[in-house]
């Protein structure tokens, strides 16, 4: 199939790439409009108070525009509108009526300079009342604690927040009581993960000009033009035909604008309050007190045969939400999906608990709990291959989800079949690109320096698609339109993050209409001239909004098609579309008379000069499965057993994303997967005091993601990927971007183990853990 | 403290401009349009607003403006365009290691201010040169590998 293809799989120029080096592009935060304010956030110094009183006459006397709770609607909303309206929790204001974490906006100002608008800033007084704070989830949880919200909105319905859990799950499937009774071994095992940043590298920006007729363009760092716009319309109460969102290249992402950022409603109600256009930055320090991942401590059990078949498992999972609820109920449903999608485990007892505390909101980051779950149960996976004498990757194969299973990685309410599977081929490619043979048990190393190879498998649901409607609306859309000189434009309002997905889908729509790349042009698109799409997120863009661009793209060209035939006089049926490179132009022709041809611009032509129609045409696509878009991630790691630190000596990432698009982007996919996951696994720390303040401190350097000088060299990063074609999927393809980073970290903890024989349960694995370990290890072998 | 006048040359261009002593370099540029020079972080740790100054890589942000008085300023968008674009640009651009970009203008700086003082660099000396830029999408394996293939190609 993919031998058939013009254009799909080539390496071709980036589009967008020379804009980029050459300082072109530009991002939300280098709009400038004419009688620009700049605006900043009044934020609170405290983790948990109420506040007593505002005193903004000394900003406004500075000149400057400013808002306060009374200025703003008071609408309770959640960032982020994926879940059904029926069942989203919403506890967010525009601005804030109590302070429930640190450098919460309580107020704001608009003035004519970044320097007048700073020096307003400081000038607004707030009198605050403090209240205890709390950072820990079990101690929030505790009967008596101080509650951070009394009440949250489900749906339509107030609901009262007890202990401040702000939800929880419960799922069982099977006989888990049996399952483990009948077992022969059983491994558990309690995990931890933190609470790390995002740490894109655009700070969350939102430029905003109110319009005559009452409306909004907004320019923002986004990852759903529509979401935003849905939301400013129900706060601010203005038809959404008179809000236009532009998409605008996202100077990174990886989860942190899947909901609507903090300061795009500020920006709006600044904007609208002054009658002029405000753009609204972050700085580094509020753009780290803006999102985190989800932390989790997870408990884990599994139950398994002699012969290595997994029986049932438990989990118990507590996260850390922080002061706001963005998708909590889905993320606790998707972290059990994560792990009965990774195996068969038929029997499964499941508890989760998300709890409000004192810190920065928890939302998705590159995997949605998909990292954390991995690295619990692919650890316990190597530990339980140690336990039976078993080659781990034996014991995987033996037991993975594939062809023909069912599974619900996306929640309970989220099954389909995978009906494409690379696994075997991936496990197979990696242990020969490592040299899986040559490795030794722990045991066998010696000296300072000790090398070990560890593996994990991981995926991620390309999409959130189902045969059924769920509780998560996943939908995207697309136009596609011939030009009059046979180019096509692709109006779509997918966003791409940087990775490359907007130059997939005019690959793929070159593609399906048999049309050179250099003639797809993606669209300037805001929301007003694109149909809905939900978000780039899930590993969506290419196969979700791809699949919409693909949809549309064939109903063009079957208008292609039809048009031709009364052009030439042939039966539709009769004709057929191809790229004839020597005339660089897709023609129609008809095999049996081959004279009857026409290329596209002249059939384009002709219905233009005929006065009668452009062919275009307008799809809805909704996903009806969210194949797994697997991955296997091979780690060679050296640990100095004398500083602790672990370096990654060479890795081996595999991936089964279907059809590959573009070659370079997708292996850049994994290189950037491996970054974050290596950041996740050994670096990032991201401590919170008791008073609820990130020891980070704002600066991107403490917080430790990994530099050039810890990622490792080309030659010993190697990447490759499975021979796949997935039948529900935009010319065969899946998604790979967060599959990319879930099983990073488990492999570097198991390489670990195989380097020292230390297994960890905390992340990061940073020196000073290793260390910690390494003299407990000497003192026990000592006494 | 009153403005002072002072002279940016930016990219072979000279702007008078009247600006306090606290405005650092990055808040001139952006402000003259310069908005290649990205602002990442505003405490010189991501390298996002490397410009050359003088021919020396420095991060915008931690240099006032009055220091860059009468200096020649060179910020990527000065290296190249997107019709001419300067060999270091057209190798990043070809190697696949752009995706969001936002870290690309300062690495580019970097790169530059790396080959103009050591045409040959090793691979280890083009990663201690960017080693002050952060980026969170590629991995910067194949930045690096851009850089090298740009070193090599001067070799030829």
């Amino acid at each position: 199939m993919r031998d058939q293809f013009h254009i799909v799989g080539k390496i071709t120029p980036r589009k967008d790439a020379v804009a980029r080096v050459t300082g072109r592009e530009l991002y939300s935060v280098d709009i400038i409009l004419p009688r620009m304010l700049y605006g900043r956030i009044v934020a609170s110094p405290y983790a948990h108070a109420h506040i007593r009183g505002i005193d903004a006459r000394e900003a406004e006397a500075l000149g400057a525009i400013v808002i306060t709770w009374d200025d703003v609607p008071h609408v309770r909303f959640n960032q982020r509108i994926v879940t059904v309206p029926a069942a989203l929790h919403k506890d967010t204001t525009v601005l804030a009526d109590k302070v429930r974490r640190l450098w919460e906006p309580v107020a704001a100002v608009a003035a004519e300079t970044e320097a007048m608008a700073e020096k307003a800033a400081r000038a607004v007084r707030v009198e605050y009342e403090p209240l205890p704070v709390l950072t820990d989830p079990i101690e929030a949880m505790q009967p008596g604690a101080v509650p951070i919200h009394e009440t949250v909105l489900f749906g339509d319905k107030e609901l009262k927040v007890e202990n401040n859990i702000a939800c929880m799950r419960q799922i069982e499937e099977g006989d888990v009581d049996r399952a483990f009774a009948e077992a022969d071994v059983v491994v558990e095992g309690t995990f931890r993960t933190h609470k790390i940043y995002h740490m894109q590298l655009e700070p969350k920006t939102a430029v905003c000009r109110p319009e005559p007729d009452g409306g909004l363009t907004v320019w923002a760092t986004t990852q759903s033009i529509h979401n935003v716009r849905i939301l400013l319309g129900q706060i601010f109460g203005i038809p959404l035909s008179k809000i236009n969102v532009i998409r605008i290249p996202v100077g990174g992402a990886f989860g942190s604008s899947i909901q609507m950022n903090t300061p795009i409603p500020i920006c709006a109600a600044l904007a609208l309050k002054a009658g002029r256009p405000v753009k609204l930055t972050l700085t580094r320090e509020e753009d780290f007190y803006e999102h985190t991942k989800y932390p989790v401590q997870v408990h884990l059990k599994l139950a398994a045969r002699r012969d290595g078949t997994l029986l049932g498992a438990e989990m118990e999972l507590i996260t850390d939400i922080g002061a706001h609820i963005i998708q909590p109920y889905s993320f606790l449903g998707v972290c059990i999906g994560w792990l009965v999608s990774l195996y068969r485990l038929p029997n499964v007892r499941y508890k989760g608990i998300a709890v409000y505390t004192n810190k920065t909101p928890s939302c998705a980051m590159r995997g949605f709990g998909n990292p954390q779950i991995t690295f619990a149960a692919e650890s316990l996976m190597d530990e339980l291959a140690v336990r039976l004498g078993m080659d781990p990757v034996e014991l995987r194969r033996k037991n993975y989800v594939g062809l023909g299973d069912t599974f619900w990685g996306q929640g309970p309410l989220v099954r389909s079949v995978v009906q494409s599977d690379g696994v075997p081929e991936l496990l197979e490619e990696g242990k020969r690109l490592i040299g899986w043979d040559r490795r030794q048990p722990p045991e066998a190393k010696t000296g300072r320096y000790r090398r070990g190879i560890g593996m994990a498998r991981g995926f991620h649901t390309s999409s959130a698609g189902a045969p059924q409607p769920g509780d998560v609306i996943d939908y995207s859309g697309a136009m596609v339109k011939v030009n009059q000189d046979g180019s096509v434009d692709v109006i779509t309002a997918v966003i791409d993050h940087g990775g490359g997905t907007l130059e997939a889908i005019a690959k793929l729509v070159a593609e399906a209409l048999c049309v050179p790349l250099e003639k797809v042009n993606i669209a300037a698109a805001g929301t007003t001239t694109t149909v809905y799409d939900v978000v780039t997120h899930a590993t969506r863009g290419v196969y979700a909004g791809g699949g919409a661009a693909v949809k549309a793209a064939q109903k063009v060209r079957q208008e292609l098609l039809e048009t031709a035939a009364r052009y030439l006089n042939v039966m539709p049926d009769a004709l057929t579309l191809t790229l004839d490179e020597s005339l660089g132009q897709g023609v129609v022709y008809a095999p049996s008379i081959l004279e009857r041809r026409m290329t596209i611009a002249e059939i384009a032509t002709r219905c233009w000069t005929e006065s009668w129609k452009t062919i275009a045409a307008v799809e809805s696509y909704r996903p009806t499965s969210c194949p797994p878009a697997y991955m296997t991630a091979f780690v060679e790691v050296e640990v100095d057993t004398w500083t602790g630190i672990v370096r990654t000596v060479r890795v081996v990432l595999g991936s089964d994303c279907g059809t590959v698009i573009n070659p370079d982007l997708a292996a850049g996919q994994l290189e950037g997967g491996l970054h974050i996951g290596a950041g996740f696994a050994l670096y990032e720390d991201n401590q919170w005091d008791r008073e609820g303040r990130a020891l980070s401190r704002g600066y991107m350097v403490d917080a430790k993601i990994p530099g050039v000088l810890e990622s490792p060299t080309i030659e010993n990063l190697i990447t490759h990927f499975a021979h796949t074609y997935e039948p529900t999927g935009p010319l065969g393809a899946k998604g790979i971007g967060e599959a990319a980073s879930n099983p990073i970290a488990a492999a570097c903890a198991n390489a670990i183990y195989n380097a020292i024989g230390v297994r960890f349960y905390e992340l990061p694995i940073t020196p000073e853990r290793v260390g910690e370990s390494l003299n407990q290890t000497n003192h026990k072998k000592k006494s | 403290m009153e403005p002072r006048l002072i002279t940016l040359n930016i990219n072979g261009r000279s702007h008078q401009v009247a600006l306090k002593s606290n405005v650092t370099l990055l808040r001139a540029l952006r402000d003259l349009g310069y908005t290649d020079v990205k602002n990442g972080c505003e405490k010189g740790d991501c390298g996002a607003c490397a410009v050359l100054l003088n021919g020396r890589a420095v991060n915008s942000c931690l240099v006032l403006a009055w220091q860059a008085d009468g200096a020649e300023i060179v910020t990527a968008a000065g290296l190249g365009t997107v019709d001419h674009p300067h060999p270091i640009q057209e190798a990043l651009a070809d190697s696949g290691g752009v995706q969001c970009g936002f870290c690309i203008p300062g690495i580019v700086i970097a790169a530059k201010a790396l080959l103009d003082r050591n045409p040959h660099p090793t691979e280890e000396e083009i990663r201690e040169a960017i080693s002050g830029n952060l980026c969170r999408c590629t991995g910067y394996a194949l930045i690096v590998e851009g850089i090298r293939r740009v070193a090599e190609s001067r070799e030829s």
